[in-house]
């Protein structure tokens, strides 16, 4: 169990138990010549937010791209709730209860951000299916079927129970209101509360956050926090990648610490922090403000645009 | 065994010809990221340039060389690269691609009239004579043309990979600011790219132009690169001596079927099988490529999304529309222009705008480009004529149906690839189509295939008038199911994939499926146009749905708006009108078209300044300023709604 475990040092090899959501175990990924990942190892509990930082050019995107799929590993296992999902698809992960968010924003620019939300909130739904065919048809009755008064199904449409959903979503990463604007045109830190707000519209058991908190003022950071805590408290596995070293320590039940793609160390917030290989590599020198241990973040914010190809030419410029 | 071995160097003379062909492809690609159509169309100008030059105006072929090699194809690189790609980036990914086809059809168009089609052009070898070796007589031409090409392929593979300026060519499409940062101007970098592509294409043109027995011809020349096109995609358009060797098996392959193989055939397959060559490769090619990987590229389409009439708002249009079909119809009953009907003409328009609304769902709406429409359609129209005797509604099902299967079958194998592997079957098919199904005599008829008007149990519908009707309330019912799609479930699905493919498959659907579902639809639509067409036309012949016009309307929906039924319509009515008035510069009109509206992913109808709204239109809403803060967070509640939602 990560939170049992004291602070370890790299090469790490978690162990599954039945509350792990996400297991990875040996992940090795090299483009070309350089090694994005070297021997990755994580896991993520039902229940709890894990933190996963580490220096630009760590590793931690094209482990989030290995983890959902988007990148094959050269070597080494992902396991989602015990199942070896290591050959999947992208979209087989998903349906399993995977779901994640870009670094770089990946919306449906065209769509506004309640039609994001009801991509994510459909995606289960067979659209050749007669039932939601005849939907297209104008003289269809919209809104929500019902079969002694409980609601059947999920139509489509402008107040049918997939867009009321998707409007309750949006409020819930506070974009209450602004479903109907075309999601291209919001400002980032919005934009990837759109983000947000699909992959929970997916039901998902494990989220993975790809620095969600960049583009967001503090108060906003803070709701973050207490939304993310809220999520991990209703059962879900939240795996967090994040430079807010405030937001990581104060919302992560358990934290590993990625660099030159391995990992490093693991641990609470607390062993993290004082952990002087994590300081050397990432974190700085601990300091104490007003009786406040907190730790100097040494590298600066990345720049938006980072991305796999960027962290490789990171990792070799090393 | 002569034999054998003559074919082999025959084969071989003919892949290094493609080769260079193919490694032009790839040299534009690597250093621009552009596939350029054009390619076979330049080669096709180098080609009748040259032969102005020697054989008209008598000049030495050394300096026809380098007046077409050197001069012409740097000039004219340098331009396509300044005017006509650099302001496209950043556009959309299937600009580019409409912007190189333009130019195909703008050179074709030129060359139509500068050297009329009907004149037997025969470009003389640059060195004549021949020599014998092991038995077998091989011409000097055949060992300059390998010659060159192996020269072309070491000496394109050196700069590349070891010369500062063949690093700054690799890494221009990568990332050209961080190029920009190293002191080194991608720009110049994707102009050098260009100008070398051209001077490839111009090669291969002029060294294949002697091989061509009967004369060089100004569709063949142009399409004579498709053989490349495998090639260039078995170096998955990047590895240059891999493209190579590809070129050189292709040759050989061919060359060994059509001397082993088609003569054991019936005669009428023979053609089909010259033809369809190319294709089978390219499939072979596209099949055994490894699937791409699905990259999140952070790109997010900033396009303004055109508005999309609701239910009764289109229904309501439509029926305005059949209202105004009616008037049309009986007060231009008997108007006749250039000795055809109006309402014929007027038919041809609504048919071809059936399948501009089959791009507007597959281009328009999910973003792969389709180039062999007119092909569906080609296909619709013989299904039509021989199913229960012609003119029968279980001819168009049956086009509708047949057309949709054979889509599927051909976008099966280029999902897992990237749009652009789609728009290269699609052509490859269309060519194929045209020069082996289409213009066998066998298919439709040496004067073509007799369709009947379409005949209702107590409905004549043998007139014009009733034929036009038929026609609108078939358009009408498409634009309507176009705009329902879009509106559906199925639409949100189309759009999504078209903007962020990672995105799609991360939420938990199928790219494959969704991609193959929408061209099978397309494809079933413009097969029904193509049925359409039939009965309208009565007629149809072996030269209807040629690749040429099929790309030219492709352009003509592009210009005027490829996500909009209007756009469809406009595009349709233009391409008619266009055609009966100057139909041998229809293609340069194109051409200069998609040049002018540039990156305007919208077309003429997406630009604002041409925007009116009508006074009963409501504003659309989500028109306000989203900026600011995020309201409260209601994290409590979003904890289950997901679950609630899905379950």
């Amino acid at each position: 169990m990560p939170q049992a475990e004291s602070t370890t040092n790299a090469n790490s090899t978690a162990t599954a138990t039945t509350t792990d959501v996400l297991t990875v175990q040996g992940v090795a990924v090299r483009f070309g010549g350089v090694a994005a990942l070297s021997d990755a190892n994580l896991t993520v509990r039902a229940g709890t937010v894990t933190g996963l930082i580490g220096p630009n050019g760590a590793g931690k995107t094209t482990l989030f791209n290995v983890i959902s799929g988007l990148q094959s590993p050269d070597r080494g296992t992902v396991r989602l709730l015990g199942t070896d999902i290591t050959a999947m698809k992208p979209d087989r992960r998903a349906r399993l209860g995977l779901a994640r968010t870009f670094q770089r924003l990946e919306l449906f620019g065209t769509l506004s951000a309640a039609e994001n939300v009801q991509v994510g909130l459909e995606s289960s739904v067979k659209w050749w299916q007669w039932r939601h065919v005849k939907r297209a048809f104008p003289w269809t009755k919209r809104g929500v079927p019902t079969q002694d008064g409980v609601p059947q199904g999920e139509p489509t449409g402008p107040g049918s129970t997939a867009a009321t959903t998707a409007d309750r979503l949006l409020e819930g990463v506070g974009l209450g209101g602004l479903g109907a604007h075309q999601s291209s045109a919001m400002p980032t830190g919005l934009a990837r509360m759109v983000e947000l707000a699909r992959a929970l519209a997916m039901a998902p058991k494990i989220l993975l956050l790809d620095e969600p908190g960049s583009g967001l003022d503090d108060a906003e950071s803070q709701a973050l926090g207490e939304l993310l805590t809220t999520l991990a408290a209703g059962g879900m596995g939240v795996l967090l990648v994040e430079h807010d070293m405030e937001l990581v320590m104060r919302i992560c039940d358990y934290i590993y610490v990625l660099d030159f793609g391995d990992v490093i160390a693991s641990g609470t917030p607390d062993e993290i922090r004082r952990d002087p290989m994590v300081q050397a590599a990432y974190l700085g020198a601990v300091t104490e403000v007003d009786g406040v241990e907190s730790a100097a973040v040494q590298e600066p914010s990345p720049k938006s645009g980072t991305g796999p190809e960027d962290e490789t030419r990171q990792v070799g410029e090393r | 065994m002569s034999n054998f071995l003559q074919f082999t160097v025959f084969g071989i003379m003919l892949g290094a010809g493609y080769a260079i062909a193919a490694t032009g492809l790839v040299v534009t690609y690597t250093t621009s990221g552009v596939f350029n159509f054009a390619q076979g169309a330049v080669g096709m100008i180098a080609a009748f340039g040259y032969w102005e030059l020697v054989s008209a105006h008598h000049v030495p072929v050394l300096a026809a060389l380098v007046i077409v090699l050197i001069l012409g194809a740097s000039i004219c690189g340098a331009f396509v690269e300044r005017v006509l790609m650099r302001r496209l980036h950043g556009a959309s990914a299937e600009r580019p691609v409409m912007v190189t086809l333009g130019l195909m059809v703008i050179l074709t168009g030129m060359a139509t009239i500068l050297w009329s089609p009907t004149t037997q052009r025969t470009v003389e070898p640059m060195i004549t004579g021949q020599f014998s070796l092991v038995g077998i007589n091989i011409q000097v031409q055949y060992v300059l043309i390998i010659a060159v090409a192996i020269a072309v392929a070491i000496g394109l593979r050196a700069l590349f990979y070891t010369t500062r300026t063949g690093y700054a060519l690799r890494a221009v499409v990568d990332d050209p600011e961080l190029l920009g940062m190293s002191g080194v101007s991608p720009n110049r970098m994707s102009q050098y790219g260009w100008i070398l592509g051209f001077m490839m294409a111009a090669l291969s043109g002029v060294l294949l132009a002697p091989t061509q027995t009967t004369g060089i011809n100004i569709e063949a020349m142009t399409l004579l690169v498709v053989s490349g096109y495998a090639a260039a995609i078995v170096g998955r358009l990047k590895n240059i001596p891999v493209t190579f060797a590809a070129a050189i098996a292709i040759g050989l392959a061919e060359n060994y079927v059509l001397n082993y193989v088609e003569p054991h055939l019936p005669a009428n397959l023979q053609t089909d099988m010259t033809s369809a060559l190319p294709m089978v490769f390219l499939f072979i090619a596209l099949v055994t490529l490894p699937s791409v990987r699905l990259r999140a590229v952070g790109r997010l389409t900033s396009m303004k999304a055109p508005r999309v009439a609701g239910g009764r708002e289109s229904l309501v249009a439509g029926a305005v529309f059949l209202v105004v079909a009616v008037v049309v119809a009986f007060a231009f009953a008997d108007t006749n222009i250039k000795g055809t009907t109006l309402l014929t003409l007027g038919g041809m328009v609504l048919t071809l705008a059936i399948v501009g609304l089959s791009l507007v769902l597959l281009t328009g709406y999910s973003g792969q480009v389709s180039l062999c429409q007119f092909s569906f359609m080609g296909i619709g129209a013989f299904i039509m004529g021989k199913v229960a005797g012609g003119g029968s509604l279980l001819g168009l099902i049956a086009a509708t149906a047949i057309c949709a299967g054979v889509g599927a079958l051909i976008a099966w194998p280029t999902v897992r690839l990237s749009d652009l592997y789609l728009a290269l079957a699609t052509f490859a098919f269309a060519d194929a189509v045209a020069t082996g199904f289409f213009s066998d005599g066998h298919i439709y008829g040496a004067g073509g295939l007799m369709v009947g008007r379409i005949v209702l149990p107590g409905l004549s519908l043998g007139s014009d008038t009733a034929e036009f009707l038929l026609v609108a309330v078939f358009f009408v019912l498409c634009a309507w199911l176009v705009l329902a799609i879009r509106r559906s479930l199925f639409g949100r699905r189309l759009v999504a994939v078209n903007d962020s493919p990672a995105a799609y498959a991360t939420v938990g659907l199928d790219i494959g499926f969704t991609k193959v579902a929408v061209f099978a639809i397309a494809a079933g639509m413009a097969g029904l146009a193509g049925g359409l067409y039939a009965t309208v036309q009565q007629i149809v012949g072996t030269t209807d749905f040629d690749i040429f016009p099929g790309i030219i309307f492709v352009l003509f929906v592009t210009i005027w708006s490829i996500r909009t039924v209007s756009g469809a319509f406009l595009a349709a009515l233009t391409y008619v009108v266009l055609n009966q008035l100057w139909p041998s510069s229809i293609g340069i009109f194109a051409g200069i078209g998609i040049i002018l509206i540039g990156r305007a992913a919208g077309g003429i109808l997406g630009i604002e300044a041409l925007h009116v709204r009508l006074p009963w239109v409501k504003a659309p809403s989500g028109t306000s300023d989203p900026s600011g803060h995020l309201t409260a967070f209601g994290g409590t509640a979003l904890a289950t709604e997901g679950s609630r939602a899905a379950g």
